[in-house]
């Protein structure tokens, strides 16, 4: 059993998440991510495999984002 | 009717501004941020174009360019600003004679337009009328010629918004330090803490949300920064202070791309709220986290 107060321990992180968040900052982080793997692959990986997979890529990093963040 | 009911009444008007002025407008730059629309093109009907336009803003080295200068620009204007704001605040916390004067003085600068703001640093920098080359030259013997020199220029802009701004910073930090418990203060001092550690394990924490809420605005600010900038240099000499709201601006009113330029824009505020939501997870999030640990 914990030995932090209530208050603090329902603040602990629940998943691997530095930080303690609640499904709208997930899905924030989820949205981020999902725009930054698309910028940067459109400028470094483009050219060599289709813009396809990283969507695939970040719908899969965002699910588990969502679901384990 | 219900408690609950009242308040979303309440709250209607606010919402509708918000969804009106703030939602829509966002979605429909969203929306024509997929599109190729040019209303001086051939065609100039818009044409979905999917993420044609983020492919070349990607590779656009004139944006890229403009996101880092504007990321410098930001960085030392902020900073600048936090210090001095910080100082300033401090000193108004004592008493001295005329204080109510110089603290209204002090403030006048927020009351200027960005505009008149630009026209007053460039009549100042001009050369052979401004007394600012007049001065670098005469007691340092500094060729100061923002036209010419990009540095200058630069680092013009940025003392341009550090005077602008740092009012809103001491006003906010005053009012921060005002409002503070004296308790915590004799306590230190009983403790034996110096100065610094007074400052930097009491004072600093206690202002730390006040800290954040004038780095985000500022930040937030100085990453549409266009109307002082544009005044003082126009953006230049060359590229060096074309910051990213005078790029934008450049692609969607004399070129008229709508398309490109809203794709910009997007990706602008993107990395604006990723910028503050790192800050604030960086600095507040994982800080909240270990005090529970």
């Amino acid at each position: 059993m914990s030995d932090l107060p209530p208050a603090a321990a329902a603040k602990k992180p629940q998943g691997f998440l530095p930080i303690h968040t609640n499904a709208f900052d997930r899905v924030f982080i989820a949205v981020v991510v999902f725009v930054a793997i698309h910028l940067f692959w459109m400028r470094f990986v483009e050219q060599d495999l289709s813009l396809y997979v990283a969507t695939v890529i970040s719908v899969i990093v965002g699910a588990f984002i969502i679901a384990r963040g | 009717m219900r408690p609950q009911s009242v308040g979303w009444l309440f709250l209607a008007p606010t919402l509708f501004i918000l969804f009106v002025f703030g939602v829509l407008p966002f979605i429909y730059v969203l929306v024509v941020g997929f599109f190729d629309w040019n209303s001086f093109a051939a065609d100039p009907t818009p044409r979905f174009s999917g993420v044609n336009n983020y492919r070349e803003l990607v590779f656009d080295s004139g944006y890229l360019m403009s996101l880092w200068n504007t990321l410098r620009f930001g960085v030392f204007a902020v900073v600048s600003e936090i210090i001095l704001g910080y100082a300033l605040a401090q000193l108004f916390m004592r008493n001295f004679p005329l204080k109510g004067f110089f603290r209204t003085i002090h403030t006048l600068p927020l009351m200027i337009a960005p505009v008149a703001v630009g026209a007053t640093w460039r009549l100042m920098t001009v050369p052979g009328l401004g007394p600012i080359p007049y001065y670098l030259d005469k007691w340092f013997g500094i060729d100061f010629l923002i036209s010419r020199y990009p540095q200058q220029a630069f680092f013009t802009t940025v003392v341009m918004d550090v005077w602008h701004w740092t009012p809103l910073v001491t006003l906010t930090l005053l009012a921060a330090l005002s409002s503070m418990p004296k308790e915590p203060f004799e306590q230190a001092q009983i403790d034996g803490a110096n100065r610094f550690q007074t400052f930097w394990y009491v004072t600093l924490p206690m202002l730390k949300p006040a800290i954040l809420s004038a780095v985000f605005i500022r930040l937030m600010d100085a990453m549409r920064t266009v109307d002082e900038v544009w005044m003082l240099t126009g953006g230049g000499p060359g590229a060096a202070t074309r910051y990213v709201g005078l790029y934008i601006w450049r692609v969607v009113f004399p070129k008229t791309d709508y398309g490109y330029g809203s794709a910009m824009s997007l990706i602008t505020l993107y990395l604006t709220i990723v910028l503050c939501w790192l800050l604030y997870a960086g600095l507040v999030a994982r800080r909240d986290l270990r005090r529970t640990e």
